[in-house]
């Protein structure tokens, strides 16, 4: 196939179409493109690539992983300026992934999947969108991301508020802060990064926090000159501190995921951390969790406990009891105004619910089976959902570790199912119901032993404390059972 | 009072909240305050508004130890409350001129170590005893405090607002008497050894040497203020009546300790407890003021105004 750009192939049935253009969307691209398939698409609902990570410009934003370890291996990036990039910086290396490996070419814009159904008699799925032509792929990889549509708190009047909303992955980077009354909601990942940005430009900040979480100090520098000269020349340099930093993350798995000494020294470091930056005994019990480290997602930050001791700054622990024209009422009896409240309140988790209507063999639909809980094989495949490849599926999500060592094992066993299905002609590549069961009963068996499910709520568990969203083990452990594709656990039907 | 679906209690509290703004400060009627009336009145107000401040820690510390999520969530939302129904109560102490420099009124010694106390050691204290302690101060002080003062104010706003606190109150008494009731079951043995190693916790020694006196000092103020002693005995009494109506609740050891101590309280002939009792109360009121350690910062959340 020479000319590879979507628009001319638009009305074949494509081998693949990738749904959505963030990290794992373009490395399914990239890893197919390296097994010499190209007859792909990716459609991204956005007008730019990059996920969560072109939606999270709040500012302070950034990860929590160092980006040496937060890159594709296959992508290797020897300039990165810090230990933790911003996400302007992983923004612009996603953007280089578009430009190095030729995606562009791949990718439809603004096109956002309303449904996709899979014809069991030929093969294939039909993928219906917000344009009016429909689209064919015989696979289909569904890379839209656990952290993709924002969720707002449920706070009873929520819509009464009449002043300026922003959630912080939904920045606006047009409202000016300065002389503003603010308040922010929320106190986990994204708050703790936006707070000290925040209270340097308004007049006075409250912030709202349900529960606590637990802070460790974050180890963070500038990365030397020399650090990134020697990198560029000597790639195997930076190859070796990647697995040095991994197998670091690796260790923290023995503390974060399962309760052992590690568990206790963690949590020891991480309330002398508090003890150390916040003097005053109240405001140190309202900031103490009430669970064990890693119950919850733990968070990373220097500058965090300072920000709410500014004068201008105001921790409230008080439940919310509505909103109003004007502000927040609390159950102390106050209502507390604003001109801007900023939601800093996470996403609908997309390992939990399927993105948009899923309709596998016989009409089955995937919101449906999931609804008492989200299941799959290896996080990846789903019974009865032939020719359908998840990244970020359920149970693939990392407590400790890079999120991208889980993707990249994904990645290559999507390319060795994905093979399967072109070399041998399939029309129904399926994984077997009760390969499925026997694979999540064990995972559920080992969660259960896990921090968390200790009894916390988090946006790992659902509503009734069903866990589908992390994997009870190591990131090793993880890939080596995704390096081979297990091939008696599918079942096939050749096409006709 | 029988026992209710704790569930639907903590959906009963979310939907029931009320704020300050809710309240016109100033409608008429804060003249109906008799000159004669209004001394009184604001050290009663002060010595109300603290119970209720002193309260709120005690929520918090229950919030902290309480044994399941759903339990854990009301007490936060009383916590929050008992905070509301001080700040409403400074809020009428504001509106009928009470207040020095819109500051909340000066806390008394026994006040100040009772919150010293709390501070230091509330959220290490059983969990089974403050679900006792806490219905008890509820029915015996809160409960004869507020209708005294009913009975005594005619500001029409002061009878809206506490028509909201008494609504908010019946609901702790509710989930407090079913908690109570719930710490009975179970081996008594086990309960009755374990209540007997705290009674010799000396954290908790230290508590009934500065409670012990709080309650006398404020027990004789409210006689000084025209209060009727029966009122108070009323109160405990029915604190005896309603916790220990089942089985259930009678063999909750704490509440037995702390009904056989409201009875002592009330009763003025009991010369064993009330002399050593009220020359601590005299002590405390000579401990120079410089000397009593500073507020915590919880204190100062105490705010009379509707919007912040």
């Amino acid at each position: 196939m020479n000319d590879l750009t979507i628009n001319n192939r638009i009305n074949q049935t494509l081998d693949v179409i990738i749904i959505g253009a963030g990290f794992s969307g373009l490395g399914m691209a990239i890893q197919l493109q390296q097994a010499n398939i190209n007859n792909i698409a990716i459609l991204e609902r956005d007008k730019e690539v990059g996920g969560c990570w072109r939606d999270n410009q709040y500012p302070g934003a950034a990860c929590d992983i160092p980006s040496h370890l937060y890159s594709f291996s296959f992508a290797p990036n020897p300039n990165w300026s810090r230990a933790y990039s911003n996400s302007h910086e992983i923004l612009e290396y996603i953007k280089s992934l578009v430009s190095d490996f030729e995606l562009q070419r791949y990718i439809r814009f603004n096109t956002n999947v309303s449904n996709i159904t899979f014809d069991e008699k030929a093969g294939f799925w039909t993928i219906k969108t917000d344009k009016r032509k429909a689209l064919k792929a015989r696979s289909i990889v569904i890379a839209s991301g656990p952290l993709a549509n924002c969720s707002f708190p449920n706070i009873p009047n929520l819509k009464e508020y009449k002043g300026h909303k922003i959630h912080s992955a939904r920045w606006d980077h047009n409202f000016n802060f300065s002389g503003k009354k603010v308040a922010l909601v929320g106190t986990g990942a994204s708050a703790i990064q936006i707070i000290p940005k925040l209270v340097k430009k308004v007049k006075h900040l409250t912030v709202f926090q349900r529960t606590p979480a637990w802070v460790l100090p974050r180890l963070d520098a500038e990365t030397p000159q020399w650090i990134s000269s020697l990198f560029r020349e000597l790639p195997s340099a930076q190859k070796l501190s990647r697995q040095a930093i991994f197998a670091l993350h690796e260790v923290g798995a023995l503390g974060l995921i399962w309760n052992s000494p590690l568990t206790s020294a963690m949590q020891r470091v991480a309330l002398k951390h508090l003890q150390h930056q916040v003097k005053d005994d109240w405001m140190q019990r309202q900031l103490t969790p009430n669970f064990r480290i890693g119950c919850k997602r733990v968070l990373m930050s220097n500058n965090y406990y300072p920000a709410l001791q500014q004068p201008n700054c105001k921790l409230i622990t008080w439940p919310i009891a509505r909103m109003s024209e004007k502000g927040i009422r609390c159950a102390e009896g106050i209502e507390h105004q604003f001109d801007c409240i900023v939601f800093a309140t996470g996403f609908d988790i997309g390992t939990q619910t399927a993105p948009f209507s899923v309709k596998g063999v016989g009409g089955r639909d995937l919101g449906e089976d999931w609804k008492r809980g989200a299941q799959a094989y290896k996080s990846i495949n789903v019974s009865g959902y032939p020719n359908l490849f998840l990244t970020f599926g359920p149970n693939s999500g990392p407590g400790h570790n890079s999120a991208l060592v889980y993707v990249e094992s994904q990645l290559n066993y999507a390319v060795q199912g994905i093979q399967r299905i072109l070399n041998e002609d399939l029309a129904q590549l399926d994984v077997q119901a009760k390969a499925q069961e026997k694979y999540n009963i064990k995972i559920q068996k080992r969660l259960s032993k896990t921090n968390w499910n200790s009894g916390c709520k988090s946006w790992y568990l659902t509503e009734d404390g069903f866990n589908a969203t992390m994997f009870p083990g190591f990131a090793t452990q993880y890939s080596i059972q995704m390096r081979q594709f297990k091939d008696k656990d599918y079942h096939r039907v050749s096409a006709i | 009072m029988a026992s209710i679906d704790l569930e639907k209690m903590r959906q009963k509290i979310k939907n029931t909240q009320w704020a300050l703004v809710d309240f016109d400060w100033g409608s008429p009627g804060a003249e109906k305050i008799t000159t004669e009336q209004w001394p009184k009145l604001k050290t009663f107000m002060a010595d109300l508004m603290w119970i209720e401040h002193v309260g709120a820690r005690g929520f918090a510390a229950l919030a902290k130890s309480a044994p399941t999520d759903n339990l854990r969530e009301i007490y936060t939302y009383f916590h929050a409350e008992e905070q509301r129904h001080a700040n409403a109560e400074m809020a009428l102490m504001k509106r009928w001129g009470m207040l020095d420099k819109n500051e909340p009124p000066v806390p008394s010694a026994n006040l100040r170590l009772v919150i010293e106390w709390l501070e230091r050691y509330a959220d290490d204290t059983p969990f089974n005893l403050l679900a006792t302690l806490i219905p008890m101060l509820e029915v015996a002080l809160d409960g004869a405090l507020c209708k005294y003062l009913l009975e005594t104010v005619d500001d029409p706003l002061c009878h809206e607002i506490f028509a909201k606190i008494n609504d908010d109150e019946s609901r702790h008494l509710g989930v407090g008497f079913t908690v109570m009731e719930m710490q009975g079951k179970g081996p008594h043995y086990i309960a009755f050894i374990q209540m007997l190693g705290h009674l010799f916790d000396p954290r908790l020694i230290a508590g009934a040497l500065v409670y012990f006196p709080l309650l006398n000092s404020m027990r004789d103020n409210l006689i000084a203020m025209g209060m009727q002693e029966e009122k108070l005995y009323k109160s405990i009494a029915k604190f005896k009546e309603i916790g220990g109506r089942t089985d259930q609740g009678r063999r909750n050891p704490w509440f037995q300790v702390i009904q056989y101590h409201g009875t002592i309280m009330v009763d003025r002939s009991n010369h064993f407890y009330h002399v050593p009792v009220d020359m601590l109360v005299a002590l405390s009121n000579k401990i120079p003021r410089r000397l009593l350690p500073s507020p915590p910062t919880w204190v100062a959340e105490l705010t009379h105004r509707p919007i912040a």
